[in-house]
C-alpha cells in the first residue's frame, strides 16, 4: 500500500466522517442533543484532524483544531447548546467540507477567518475568557503542529517539567542541561510502580546503553534482607555516564513514559534520586526499612490522585453493526460470480428436464440456496441513501442565503438501501432537482403569506422500496409548475409546434426537454450549465426514470424511480425469428396481441396500431436486429408496448413473449464493443447469450429510419 | 529463536490504521488491526500478541475502556499498551496511565518516534 492509496483512504474517511457530523448536528437540531449524538459529532471532526495532521495538510488541521475545541467544550459541558451554537456547528461543517474538498484539490482553500472568530467567540461567550483559547493561541499552537519533531519537543518539555517538579527532591532543583563537558552523568532509579501497566525498567536501561551511555555505578544500599524483599519495590539506582552529544532532552525521552514512576538525577552533582517506599512520598529511606512497611507494591497517593483526577469513563455507546471494508474489485468480482453460479444452476436445472431426470427437491433446495447468496451478495453492494439525503441540509442552507428562502426538509426512508453504484450517481441529479424545487417552486416569504401558507417552505424528501425498484419522491409545497409560461418558452425555443395539443402531464415533461432551461437558469440554478434534461439523462443512465406530479399552487413532486442495482434487471425474454432478446421490463407498459383491425398499415413495413384511442407506431423488431424467419404481420405475433423516454409509446413486434425473468447484465463494451440499440447482454438458462434490447436508442432511431411517431 | 513483535492497532479510522499498519510492517513487525475497543477484545481473547497500539477516541469502546478491561482480566495485565493520542494534555496523559497504558504516542506521529515507542515496550 503506498501512500496516495492510503490517502484515499484518508479522504473517503473523510466523506463518512463529515456525514456523520452532518447526521449528529441534525440530531442537534431536532432535539436529540445527548451524549452520544454528540460525542459522535465530536469524534468525526477529532478524526478528520487526526488524518489532516498525519498527512500534512495544514490548513484543515488548523482548522479543525479550533473546531475540535469548540466541540470538546460542548461534549465536556462547558458550551451550551443553543439554536444559535448548532448554527455556528453547521456552518463550520460546510467550511469544514470545502476545506477537505481543498486539501483533495478539488478547490481553493476557503477562507474561514471569519468564521474561525465565531467558533472562538462561541467557545469565549459560553465559558468565559479563561478556559477559552485566544485565537492567537491557538494559531501558534497550530503552527507548532506543522513539524511533529516540534510539536512533540513541546510536548515533551511540558511533561517534563512536571516530571521535574514531582521527581526532584526539593534540595535540588532540576540542574541545567549540562555544560558541553566530555560526559555527563544521569541517575535513575525506577520506583514500585515502573513495572506496573507492562513497563519494563530494563529495556530503558538497554537503551541508556544504547544512547551511549555507560552504567558505573549501581546503589544497591536500600536493597535490604533477602526474605523481607519485595520484588515489586524499586530498591535500585544507577549512574550513567553520558557522552556529551547526547542531550539530556534524549534520556529523558526515554523515561517519558513512566511518569513519576522513575525518577531521574541530571547532572554530575544530582543526588541518587531516593528510594521512594510505600509510605507517602517517602524522603530518604531508612537504612533497613521495616519489611511491612515494603508490601504495597502500589504507590497510594500517585493512584488516588490520579483516579480523582480522571472522570468516569464516558459510558460505551450502544452496540453497532460491526464492518469491515473491503476493495470494490473484489465485492464486484463475487457479484459476478454470483450471477453466473444463477446462470450455471438455471441451465443445470434445464438439462436435467430435458434429459427427464426428477429432482425437484433438489433442484428447488439449490435454487432458493443460489438465490440467497445471490440476494446477499447484492445486499453488500447496497448502502442507506441517508448517505446521499444527509448532503441535503447544506444545499438547503446555501439556497437559503442565495435566494433568501427558508426551507424546512422533512426526510423518511433513509435507511432504505441501494446500489452504491446508483448512490454514488444519485448525488448530481438530486441536488439539481433540490435546487430547482427551491429555486422555481418554492414562493418567497411574502408571496407565500399571501397565499395563506407558511413563510417557511417545506420540503420533503422520501425513498421507499417498491418490488424491485426503489423511489425516491422530492416534493416542495411550492406555486407548482406556471403550465402557461413553460408551454410558451417552449413554443418560443421551438420545441413544440405553437398549436400543438398537449396534456398537463405533457407541458410537465417539458421542463426535461433538451434546449429548455434558459441562460438565467443556469446561473441561478447550478452555475454548471446542468438543465433538466441532464438530470433526466442522468437518471436514465441509472436505468430509472422520473415523473412530475405538479399542482398549481400547491406543489409539485418529482418521482425517481431506480432499479436496486445496476447489475441486474428485470426483463422480458422474447423470441423474434431465430433470435432470442431480452426486452428491459422498465420500458414495459403492455403486451397485446392485436386484432387486424387494430393495426393500420402504412406502406410495406410502416404500420401503427391503435391501442385504446391512441395511435401506435408498431417496431417490428426482426427489422432491426436482422433476424429471420420472424412473424412479420402484427396480429401474427405480439406487440410489446414501450414508454421511452424521448419518442414517446412505441409497441415492438416479436414472435412470442418467452419469459420474464431477472437477467444478469453483462456489458458488451467491455467484451465486445459499444452497438446501437443494445444495452447489453445477458446469458440465458439455457447457455445461450442473448442481447439486451436498448429500447430508447432502438425507437429512436427506428421512428427516424421510417418517419412514423406516436399520435394521440 | 525470534519472531517478529506481534503488535495489535486499535483505531477507529481507516487512514489511520493504514498508517500505522505501514509504519510497522516495513519496519518488521507483525500487525493485526482491530476498529474499536470492542473488537479488539474480541480479537485479544483468541490471539496473542506483544505490544497494543491503542486510539482513545473510538466507539462502543474508547481507548481507556479497553485498557482498562485488559488490566482487569489475568492474561493481558502485563501486556505493554501504548496510547495514541492528539491530545497532548497532562490531563489525557495522567488519565492514560490512571488507566493503565504503558505509554503513548503523540498523533500526528512521527514512524521513527512510533518504532522507538514500541521498541522500548516490547519485552
Amino acid at each position: 500500500m503506498n501512500a496516495e492509496e492510503i490517502q484515499a483512504i484518508f479522504f473517503a474517511e473523510c466523506e463518512e466522517s463529515l456525514a456523520a457530523a452532518e447526521a449528529g448536528l441534525a440530531a442537534c437540531k431536532a432535539g436529540t442533543q445527548d451524549d452520544d449524538t454528540v460525542n459522535a459529532v465530536f469524534r468525526a471532526v477529532h478524526s478528520i484532524k487526526g488524518g489532516a495532521g498525519a498527512f500534512g495538510y495544514i490548513a484543515l488541521q488548523a482548522y479543525t483544531h479550533v473546531f475540535e475545541t469548540l466541540l470538546s467544550d460542548v461534549r465536556d459541558g462547558t458550551v451550551a447548546i443553543t439554536e444559535t451554537l448548532i448554527d455556528v456547528l453547521l456552518r463550520a461543517l460546510d467550511t469544514l467540507s470545502d476545506h477537505v474538498g481543498a486539501a483533495r484539490g478539488l478547490g481553493e482553500t476557503p477562507d474561514d477567518a471569519a468564521l474561525l472568530a465565531e467558533l472562538t467567540a462561541a467557545m469565549a461567550a459560553n465559558a468565559g475568557a479563561a478556559s477559552a483559547p485566544a485565537p492567537v493561541a491557538v494559531a501558534v499552537a497550530v503552527a507548532a503542529d506543522d513539524d511533529t519533531e516540534t510539536t512533540s519537543d513541546d510536548d515533551f518539555g511540558a511533561l517534563l517539567d512536571d516530571i521535574a517538579g514531582a521527581m526532584a527532591p526539593p534540595a535540588s532543583p532540576p540542574a541545567s542541561p549540562p555544560a558541553p563537558v566530555r560526559s555527563w552523568t544521569a541517575k535513575v532509579r525506577p520506583h514500585a510502580g515502573a513495572m506496573r501497566n507492562g513497563s519494563e525498567p530494563v529495556l530503558m536501561l538497554r537503551e541508556i546503553l544504547d544512547l551511549g551511555g555507560t552504567c558505573t555505578t549501581c546503589d544497591a544500599a536500600q536493597v535490604p534482607a533477602l526474605d523481607s524483599i519485595d520484588p515489586g519495590t524499586g530498591y535500585l539506582g544507577w549512574s550513567f555516564a553520558l557522552p556529551a552529544d547526547v542531550g539530556e532532552a534524549a534520556v529523558r525521552d526515554v523515561f517519558d513514559f513512566v511518569g513519576d514512576d522513575c525518577s531521574l538525577g541530571i547532572g554530575d552533582d544530582a543526588p541518587m534520586p531516593p528510594v521512594r517506599l510505600p509510605a507517602p512520598r517517602a524522603s530518604v529511606a531508612p537504612a533497613s526499612p521495616q519489611p511491612a512497611a515494603a508490601a504495597p507494591v502500589v504507590t497510594p497517593t500517585a493512584n488516588a490522585s490520579a483516579s480523582a483526577a480522571a472522570p468516569a469513563a464516558p459510558p460505551a455507546p450502544p452496540a453497532m453493526g460491526q464492518s469491515i471494508r473491503i476493495e470494490l474489485g473484489k465485492l464486484d468480482k463475487l457479484i459476478d460470480a454470483v450471477g453466473e453460479l444463477v446462470i450455471a444452476q438455471a441451465m443445470m436445472a434445464q438439462r436435467l428436464a430435458s434429459d427427464g431426470l426428477a429432482v425437484t427437491e433438489e433442484l428447488a433446495m439449490l435454487e432458493g440456496l443460489t438465490r440467497d447468496i445471490q440476494e446477499s451478495a447484492m445486499a453488500i453492494r447496497a448502502q442507506p441513501i441517508g448517505s446521499v439525503f444527509s448532503r441535503v441540509p447544506r444545499i438547503l442552507r446555501e439556497l437559503t442565503a442565495s435566494t433568501g428562502k427558508h426551507v424546512r426538509l422533512e426526510v423518511s426512508g433513509e435507511s432504505t438501501e441501494l446500489d452504491k453504484t446508483v448512490i454514488e450517481r444519485l448525488g448530481e441529479p438530486l441536488t439539481h432537482l433540490i435546487r430547482t424545487a427551491v429555486d422555481h417552486g418554492i414562493e418567497p416569504a411574502s408571496e407565500r403569506l399571501a397565499a395563506g401558507k407558511l413563510a417557511e417552505g417545506t420540503l420533503t424528501l422520501s425513498a421507499e422500496h417498491k418490488s424491485s425498484r426503489i423511489l425516491i419522491r422530492i416534493a416542495d409545497d411550492g406555486r407548482g409548475i406556471d403550465r402557461e409560461r413553460v408551454l410558451a418558452k417552449a413554443i418560443e425555443k421551438g420545441l413544440v409546434a405553437p398549436d400543438a395539443q398537449l396534456s398537463k402531464e405533457d407541458i410537465d415533461l417539458l421542463i426535461f426537454a433538451p434546449g429548455f432551461s434558459t441562460a438565467s437558469q443556469i446561473s441561478n440554478i447550478s452555475g454548471r450549465g446542468v438543465g433538466m434534461d441532464v438530470v433526466r439523462q442522468n437518471v436514465k443512465d441509472l436505468g430509472g426514470r422520473i415523473t412530475i406530479e405538479s399542482e398549481p399552487g400547491k406543489g409539485t413532486v418529482f418521482t425517481l424511480t431506480l432499479p436496486l442495482t445496476l447489475a441486474i434487471s428485470d426483463g422480458m425474454v422474447v423470441n423474434v425469428g431465430d433470435q432470442t432478446l431480452v426486452v428491459p421490463l422498465a420500458n414495459v407498459v403492455e403486451s397485446l396481441r392485436p386484432d387486424p383491425r387494430e393495426v393500420q398499415g402504412l406502406g410495406v413495413h410502416r404500420a401503427m396500431i391503435n391501442v385504446r384511442g391512441r395511435f401506435i407506431p408498431v417496431l417490428p423488431l426482426y427489422l432491426a436486429v436482422g433476424a429471420i424467419g420472424a412473424v412479420e404481420r402484427p396480429h401474427e405475433g405480439v406487440l410489446i408496448v414501450v414508454e421511452t423516454e424521448g419518442a414517446g409509446r412505441a409497441a415492438l413486434l416479436v414472435d412470442a413473449i418467452v419469459d420474464q425473468r431477472q437477467v444478469v447484465i453483462k456489458s458488451l463494451d467491455t467484451h465486445y464493443r459499444s452497438v446501437e440499440g443494445v444495452a447489453g447482454a445477458t446469458i440465458l438458462g439455457d447457455g445461450r447469450v442473448a442481447l439486451i434490447v436498448d429500447v430508447d436508442g432502438l425507437v429512436a432511431r427506428s421512428l427516424a429510419d421510417t418517419g412514423l411517431a406516436e399520435a394521440a | 529463536m525470534t519472531t517478529a513483535t506481534r503488535i495489535l492497532t486499535v483505531d477507529d479510522s481507516p487512514s489511520m490504521r493504514a498508517l500505522l499498519n505501514h509504519a510497522l510492517t516495513t519496519q518488521g513487525f507483525d500487525v493485526a488491526q482491530a476498529e474499536d475497543g470492542m473488537a479488539a477484545l474480541d480479537w485479544l481473547a483468541l490471539n496473542e500478541v506483544d505490544v497494543v497500539i491503542t486510539d482513545i477516541n473510538m466507539p462502543r469502546l474508547d481507548g481507556f475502556g479497553l485498557i482498562e478491561r485488559l488490566r482487569e482480566g489475568s492474561r493481558h495485565r502485563d501486556r505493554p499498551i501504548l496510547v495514541l493520542t492528539t491530545e497532548s494534555s497532562e490531563d489525557k496523559k495522567a488519565r492514560a496511565r490512571a488507566a493503565g497504558a504503558t505509554g503513548w504516542i503523540v498523533k500526528p506521529f512521527d514512524p521513527a518516534k512510533l518504532v522507538a515507542a514500541v521498541r522500548r515496550v516490547a519485552h
